[in-house]
Order: C-alpha cells, then structure tokens, then sequence
C-alpha cells in the first residue's frame, strides 16, 4: 500500500524538483532555478486569469448594490407615501366632519348636552373613533360635554393644546394623555358667535384607530411604520424605537411635506432605510411625522442569497482556475526541464565527443611523430639484444640482455599507447557487419579463459538466444567489450565474481551489463572516467584511454553507456547499443 | 642475379640499418631503399629475386600507396608488408585493395616479421 502511493506520487511529482542532482548538466541548462519559473509562472497566470474575474465580480456587485438601494429608496419613498395619504385622508375626514358640525349646528344647538350627544352619536355612526365631544368657551369653559369620561366643568385655559389652538380656526393636536390618562388627539374646530366672541367644538380621538391603520402598512417583520413629531417623539409605539412617548432622537433634514428617504446607520446590523413625511391637511399642518422604517437585509436577502450562490460559484471557480493553472505550470515547467535536459545531455555528450575528436587529433599527429623514433629505438635496441643473445663470437652478457629488455618492453608499452592514441582517429569509420552477441562474448572471454581459472574469478554469461544478432561494427564491438572485461578484470580480486548479461530491451535495442565484485569507482572519479588520460590505476598499469576510447565506439556505434559503482563493492557498466545501427546518422 | 630475402624501404635511416642487421643475424638477407624511386628501380631490375618488401608510407618524395601501386604494376606476386608509424583506417583499407600483404604499426615485433617471412617461404615453395 505506501509503496503504491509512492509510485503514484513519484509519477505525479514534477521531475524538474531534480534538478539539482544532475549536478553535470548544470552549466549546459538554459534555466537554472525552476522552482522560481514554476511559482513566477503559476502567479503571472493567476494574476492575469484572477484579475478580471475579481474586477468584472466587484463591479457586478457595486452595480448590484446600486440598483438594489434604488429600488429599495423607491419602495420605501412610495410606502411612505401611500401610509401618509392614508393618514392624512383619515385625520381630514375628521377635520372636515368636525367643520361641518360647526357650521350646521351653530352654538346654541351645540351647547346643549343632549344634541352634542345625539351629535356624538351620529359621527361615531359615520367616522368612528371619535370617543367625545366637547364645547369650550374662549376662557377654556367646558360648556357642554358628551362622551363617556366624566370631563364636565373642566377648565382648559392652561392646557398646553388650548393655548396652542387660541389662534387658529382648526386645530390638530399630539398624542396626549391630558385629565383621562388615556393617550388620545384633539381634533379642535373655533367658531365665532356673532356677539363676536368664539367658542371651541372638541373632538378626541382615540389613537387605537390610527395605530391599526399604520399596522396595514406594514409588510413583512422588517417593516415599522408609525408617527413621530416634529421633536422626534414616538406618538404610537414603534417596533425599533419603543413605546409612545418614548424619544427617537430622529432629526429631518428637510421639512417639505413630500416623502424623503434616509438611510440610518447602524452600529451592529444592517442600516435601516428610512422614509418620512410631514402630514399636512388642507386646513392645518399637523404635528406629526410618518416614518417607514425597513431593515435593509431583510429587504435584501434575495439578493444575499444570489451573492452566497455567486461567491460560491466564484470560490468554485477560483479553486478550479487555481488548479488547471498549477497543473498545466507544472506540466509545461516539466516539459521545458526534461527539453532542457535533454538538451544538456545532447551538449554534454557533444563537447565530450569534441573533446574526445579533438584529443584524438592530437594524438594521432603525436603518435605519428613519436613511432618513427620509437621504431628507430625499437631496432637500435633490438640490434644490441641480438648483438649479445644472437652473434656468434659476442659475449652473453645476460645483464645486457635484461637491460635490453626492458628499453623493449618500454619501446612496447609506447607503441600500445600510441596504438590506442591512433585508435581515437580510426573510431570515426564504421565498417558494419551481422554478428551474434554470444558468439563476440565468447570469444573475448576465450582470451581471459586461462586468467580466470588461475585467479578463480566466477565469470558467468547469460546472454539469451532469443536476442536477435546485431548489424553493428563487430570490431568496435570486440574492442567495447574487450576494454570493459578487462576493466573488470583488473579490479577483481580472487574468487570475484564477473557477470555478462545481455538483454533485449526493446525492439530497437540490446543492452549489455558488465559488473563485477571489484573495488569501485571513487564517487569523485565518476564523472571523471571517461576523460582521456584519466586513470585510476597506478603507474604503468593504465594509460587512462581505454574508458576514453570505450566511450567514443558506444557513441560512434549510436548507444549509451553508463556507469554505477560503490567503493569496495563493485562496478557495473550498462552498454545499450542499437541492434541495428543507423548509417545515416553516422558522420 | 643474388636473392634478397626482404627490400626495406624506409626513409628512416638509422631504423632501416638496423631492422637491416637485425634479419642478417637471423640467417636472411637485405637491401634497402630510402626513398620511393630508388625502391622502383630496385623492384624493376632484381623484382623478380626478392621474397619480401617491408613499405613505409611516408616517403621523401612518393607516398607509399602509389609506390604500392606501381611495385604491384611491375610484379603483383611479391608480398608488400604495408610498415607504417600513423596509418590510419582509410590507409588500411586502401593497401588491402591494392594487394598488400599486410599492413603492420611501428614499432615492428622482429620475431612476428620472421614468423611473416617463413610462411611466405613455406608458401611459396
């Protein structure tokens, strides 16, 4: 189970967080922090995908909110009209009725109890709510009363609303309480006897009536509708600001008698959208004010649940462009390290093989120079070893003979190396022809056969029959794989173990793994190996070309070699070869 | 006309003298030529006494494959061991076409050029 989500997250893990392992390719690479491409180029996308978006939703929503609070002014401004036609409507009828009376009846039927009763009567039949009725004389008298409170003999000269009436033909008061306790208005028509003086015809009316008409305008929980005078005084009870009497602290900017609407901010909720009107009938300006209050969120909630929907669909939206951005970054990041890469690896593998052609250039001119002297020495030598072994007549000087010998053997060991400096040159040709890969094994382990046996080194070959022959160069191939045994011979102690296996790894091509139980490679020396001239052999067992050459025939023969070792442990090469070798692409 | 074993044919003065001596005291006989001309002189007057002809490539005044061509125009039966200190592939191959031998680096192994040298002899009898 965790080595399958290993898996899983290896192949969705981005390869370039590699990058710096492939230490070698660095100075080829073109971008050299992907991490940074990775985030810069995540965040231009965001940056250049988010920003509209955010812009087009903010605008949206400001338009929105605009039209919303508009339609909301507009809503409120025509309830506040509608409520304050109706309560002027109300109050006026009154008024009028009250006029009506006056004029019809004159004093003397007035101030008799009995016709004021009858009178009572009849305009409760027709208007309602009126709960008395009472004529006061320009001293504040009361002359005659009918209702059901027993006012009769009062005196109302000091009575802030009689005071308030003196001068006026008609008269509409505030909510009071006045001598019955009982919140109530006066409605209050002067008449002038023709002696001249006046006379006072009162009706009270009770506020019940007024408070269930502003109730029918209210719509919904959020709304409160009701009436305020001009000091802000609650004259009936209010759901935001409390009971009757009870101050608002509400100012108004302006006192036309048209609708106005203000919004009133609020501390904790939403603001409150606030329409009002000051009520005036035709006659007389009336001390109150009609407020329509409505809570915007409630009025809003529509909308708030199409701005929850919206911000979820752009949350959805911002999560899923986050996404897509960041997979495809990664992808295309991926994309760009492994061309990167492999671009790298190409001019790597490029400025090895210049390096390898142009030292092979070298060597060969230096070969050329050197084996013409050498030959000379090689004679010269040959001749004093003869003069001494071979003559008749000479001493045998065995001594002369050993030095001689050794001037040979040095003559030899040069001629290897310039042989081998000369090959760097002949590996540009290929000659191809078919050959079996177990048949060329063999026959390069026929050399080792006696070797392997005295030092009791293990040499196993698995190379399988079903692996197709090879057109290739047999002789670039011998020389791989002479190089590489031998290696591999010189690193193992007695009774190490050698394995050749060969392997089909696709239709295309082979590969051949060359390890043995040898004492390794020095990490350092691993990226070294292929270096002509390196050698980690001690003097005079090495000349530190034959990795170099082994190298440049892989190449040549349009393979791959690769090295893996541990100190102490051993060495194996990987040699994947072409089985059939394109010529084009050989120069 | 004397037969001569081996014709070495080498601008290396010193190295022909002494890979001269080398066959004498191994019971063959030598003559030597130090440059291409002289060479085909050589071949055209005695070509026909000479068991073997040890060419270097590099000659003063001829390259080694045309002197080649012209010893295998006069006598395409004598054996040409191609000597050379930096012959590359193409050289290689060329001489093969040509008819050569053999075609052996600098410096030569004396044992293997007599080894070479009988069999020619064994072969030719």
């Amino acid at each position: 189970m965790i080595k399958r989500a290993q898996v899983s997250l290896k192949s969705i893990w981005p390869e370039f967080h590699k990058h710096q392992q492939h230490v070698h390719l660095k100075p080829f690479n073109t971008f050299t922090d992907y991490w940074k491409l990775w985030f810069m180029s995540i965040f231009i996308l965001i940056v250049t995908a988010l920003s509209p978006l955010g812009i087009v939703t903010y605008i949206h929503y400001e338009l929105i909110q605009k039209s919303i609070d508009t339609e909301l002014n507009l809503r409120t401004e025509r309830l506040t009209a509608t409520a304050k036609s109706s309560i002027t409507f109300f109050l006026e009828e009154r008024l009028d009725a009250m006029i009506f009376t006056v004029n019809e009846m004159g004093y003397e039927q007035l101030a008799n109890d009995k016709k004021l009763a009858e009178i009572l009567k009849n305009l409760k039949l027709g208007f309602g709510r009126l709960s008395d009725l009472s004529v006061i004389d320009m001293e504040g008298n009361q002359i005659t009363h009918a209702g059901p409170f027993d006012l009769k003999g009062k005196n109302y000269k000091n009575q802030p609303w009689f005071l308030e009436s003196l001068g006026k033909n008609n008269f509409i008061s505030e909510v009071f309480t006045g001598y019955r306790g009982v919140p109530h208005i006066i409605i209050a028509v002067r008449s002038f006897k023709p002696d001249g003086s006046f006379f006072i015809l009162r009706a009270t009316l009770d506020t019940k009536r007024l408070i269930q008409k502003l109730a029918s305008y209210k719509t919904g929980n959020h709304a409160d509708v009701f009436l305020v005078n001009h000091e802000g005084i609650l004259q009936t009870p209010s759901v935001n600001y409390g009971n009757i009497f009870e101050p608002t602290h509400l100012t108004f900017p302006s006192h036309e008698t048209k609708s106005e609407v203000m919004m009133i901010p609020q501390k904790k909720t939403d603001p409150i959208i606030s329409g009002y009107s000051i009520i005036s009938t035709t006659n007389v300006t009336t001390p109150f004010i009609i407020m329509v209050q409505k809570k915007r969120a409630g009025m809003i909630h529509v909308w708030l649940d199409l701005r929850r929907n919206i911000n979820w669909a752009l949350g959805i939206s911002i999560i899923l462009i986050v996404l897509v951005i960041t997979f495809a970054s990664t992808f295309m990041v991926n994309k760009l390290y492994q061309i990167d890469k492999a671009k790298a690896e190409t001019m790597l593998k490029m400025e090895q093989s210049q390096q390898l052609a142009s030292i092979g250039q070298l060597a060969a001119g230096v070969a050329h120079e050197i084996n013409n002297p050498l030959a000379v020495i090689n004679e010269t030598a040959g001749y004093m070893k003869d003069l001494y072994s071979l003559k008749t007549g000479a001493g045998n000087d065995a001594e002369m003979v050993e030095l001689t010998n050794s001037i040979l053997n040095s003559v030899d060991r040069c001629g290897t190396i310039t042989r081998q400096l000369l090959g760097f040159v002949r590996q540009f040709d290929i000659k191809i022809k078919k050959i079996s890969l177990q048949k060329l094994v063999d026959s390069v382990l026929n050399f080792h056969k006696k070797e392997a046996e005295y030092r009791g080194i293990n040499v196993t070959v698995s190379i399988p029959d079903t692996i197709p022959d090879m057109e290739t160069d047999s002789g670039k191939l011998q020389q791989i794989l002479v190089n590489l045994i031998n290696n591999a011979f010189q690193a193992v102690d007695e009774d190490s173990c050698l394995d050749i296996i060969g392997s089909q790894i696709d239709a295309k091509n082979i590969e051949i793994i060359i390890q043995d139980t040898g004492c390794g490679i020095p990490e350092d020396s691993l990226t070294k190996i292929h270096e002509p001239f390196f050698s980690t052999k001690q003097e005079q067992m090495g000349t530190g070309l034959g990795l170099s050459i082994t190298y440049g025939l892989v190449e040549k023969l349009g393979g791959n070699i690769s090295v893996q070792s541990t100190e102490g442990v051993g060495t194996s090469f990987t040699v994947t070869l072409p089985i059939k070798i394109q010529e084009e692409g050989l120069t | 006309m004397e037969h001569v074993d081996i014709l070495i044919i080498d601008d290396e003065k010193k190295f022909a003298a002494m890979l001269s001596k080398r066959i004498e005291l191994r019971g063959h006989s030598s003559d030597i030529c130090h440059d291409g001309k002289t060479a085909l002189k050589w071949i055209q007057k005695k070509g026909d006494f000479v068991t073997l002809i040890l060419l270097d490539l590099r000659l003063p005044d001829m390259y080694g494959i045309e002197v080649l061509t012209e010893i295998k125009k006069i006598n395409p039966a004598i054996p040409v061991i191609v000597l050379t200190g930096h012959g590359t592939e193409k050289d290689r191959q060329q001489c093969e076409q040509l008819g050569a031998y053999m075609f052996i680096h600098k410096p030569l192994n004396i044992d293997e050029l007599m080894t070479i040298m009988k069999r020619i002899k064994e072969s030719s009898k």
